[in-house]
């Protein structure tokens, strides 16, 4: 019908009827598109909203009363009691855990850790001046700190994001915890959980020193790691010596792939693609998560990030990711690559 | 005989160590190792500490939630004096 009618020796049918069939073209192809795009695609381009009232947060915080046997923690806050208490530490983890929660679901609709809801359940006060925090497996843990050292290990909202992206990424890409794919983990959780700070903080590219667990560590000059600088968050720790992590690839360091090994330097190298992330969100500009942030989502939700991916991987998908959503040419693209090129990857 | 708790692991992964003087026959040596030796490790937890313990020329991945009543002191004041190994 359009074609005679665009034959029309009236040029107004005429004209009329191209616009027509244009638009009907438009129409047909979109719902073409929309017909075959994952639930994956459908987030990025920003379809999948949220549903009002159809998520909230739960969340359990329990003391170990430092010690470690995680089952005879007492519980002392949660969501649907919202319980007065003391605990700094205990403030801390609803504080952080809020933040993280906050962050996934109002930015990519993210349901909890699982994006099923799930009960985010966080442990202080665990073992005896113990310097650490962990994900294992449904929990995170966190320990008081040496006190000469380190701090609570809860005094940073990072860190509390960092641990909470480890269970983000277990149930995406479950990417293995040793070697490329190992230091790829720990990276999206620093890359995250500089982000939640941010955001949080509402601190833009240029005004965040971009450095993790900076309470965490004792002493003005010491933070636990630097996106900016990797190498750098401790110089000449008295105790500690100075922070290992490289910046470049051609610096990546080879260790064993067992416990005395950091499976592989996964905290060490992370440095590299945390470094590749910071020249990305920075040449960008802005807010980091607006942008890069939702670029790094977008790959850590992808399937096509295998459980064994390497630091080239990650850096292909990011590149076709920022390219889908800005543009081939776009600048957020050339950020993009301009962050694996400086990172030498 | 000198024992050694050696910690890894971690946030920040960084080495601590303690040293102990016992008097523990070889039969119980192996006891002990066999009670505390770590289930094979599926997957790291993530960020997670992991204890060894050295005896002699040998390491072995322990599990300290596994170690028997009698010897709980004496692995309470190892834990207590880990001392970090730049």
């Amino acid at each position: 019908m359009f074609a005679r009618l665009m034959e029309s020796g009236n040029k107004k049918i005429a004209d009329m009827a191209v616009r027509s069939n244009f638009r009907s073209f438009r129409f047909r192809n979109d719902r073409i598109f929309f017909q075959k795009a994952s639930l994956h695609d459908k987030t990025i381009l920003g379809l999948i909203t949220k549903e009002p009232g159809k998520k909230s947060m739960q969340m359990e915080v329990y003391d170990c009363k430092q010690k470690t046997d995680l089952a005879t923690a007492t519980l002392i806050w949660d969501t649907k009691n919202n319980q007065k208490i003391t605990s700094v530490a205990g403030k801390n983890v609803i504080r952080g855990g809020k933040a993280s929660w906050d962050f996934y679901s109002d930015l990519f609709g993210r349901n909890s850790i699982d994006n099923k809801g799930l009960m985010i359940k966080q442990y202080v006060h665990y073992d005896k001046g113990m310097d650490n925090a962990y994900w294992d497996g449904r929990r995170m843990v966190y320990g008081d700190g040496d006190g000469a050292v380190f701090t609570s290990f809860t005094s940073d909202i990072d860190v509390i994001g960092h641990e909470l992206t480890h269970g983000v990424t277990e149930n995406e890409a479950n990417l293995n915890y040793e070697n490329q794919a190992g230091a790829l983990n720990e990276s999206f959780s620093d890359i995250f959980g500089i982000m939640i700070k941010q955001k949080y903080d509402n601190q833009d590219v240029k005004k965040s020193n971009w450095l993790i667990g900076e309470k965490v560590m004792v002493g003005p000059r010491y933070a636990l790691r630097s996106l900016k600088a990797p190498g750098t968050a401790y110089i000449d720790h008295p105790e500690l010596g100075t922070d290992p992590q490289p910046a470049t690839m051609d610096k990546y360091q080879n260790l064993p792939n067992n416990e005395s090994g950091d499976w592989g330097g996964v905290h060490i190298n992370s440095g590299i693609t945390n470094f590749a992330f910071y020249v990305a969100a920075f040449n960008i500009g802005g807010y980091a998560w607006e942008k890069a942030g939702r670029i790094w989502y977008a790959v850590l939700t992808d399937t096509a990030l295998v459980q064994n991916a390497e630091f080239v991987d990650v850096k292909n998908l990011t590149i076709s990711h920022a390219e889908k959503m800005f543009g081939i040419n776009s600048s957020e693209s050339k950020a993009v690559r301009q962050g694996w090129d400086e990172a030498k990857v | 005989m000198k024992i050694k708790l050696i910690r890894t692991g971690g946030f920040l992964p960084i080495t601590r160590e303690a040293e102990a003087d016992v008097n523990l026959s070889d039969k119980q040596v192996k006891q002990l190792l066999e009670i505390i030796q770590h289930d094979r490790i599926p997957s790291p937890i993530k960020d997670g500490h992991y204890y060894l313990l050295d005896i002699g020329t040998k390491s072995t991945l322990v599990d300290l939630e596994k170690v028997p009543d009698e010897y709980k002191a004496l692995f309470s004041k190892l834990k207590d004096d880990l001392k970090i190994i730049k």
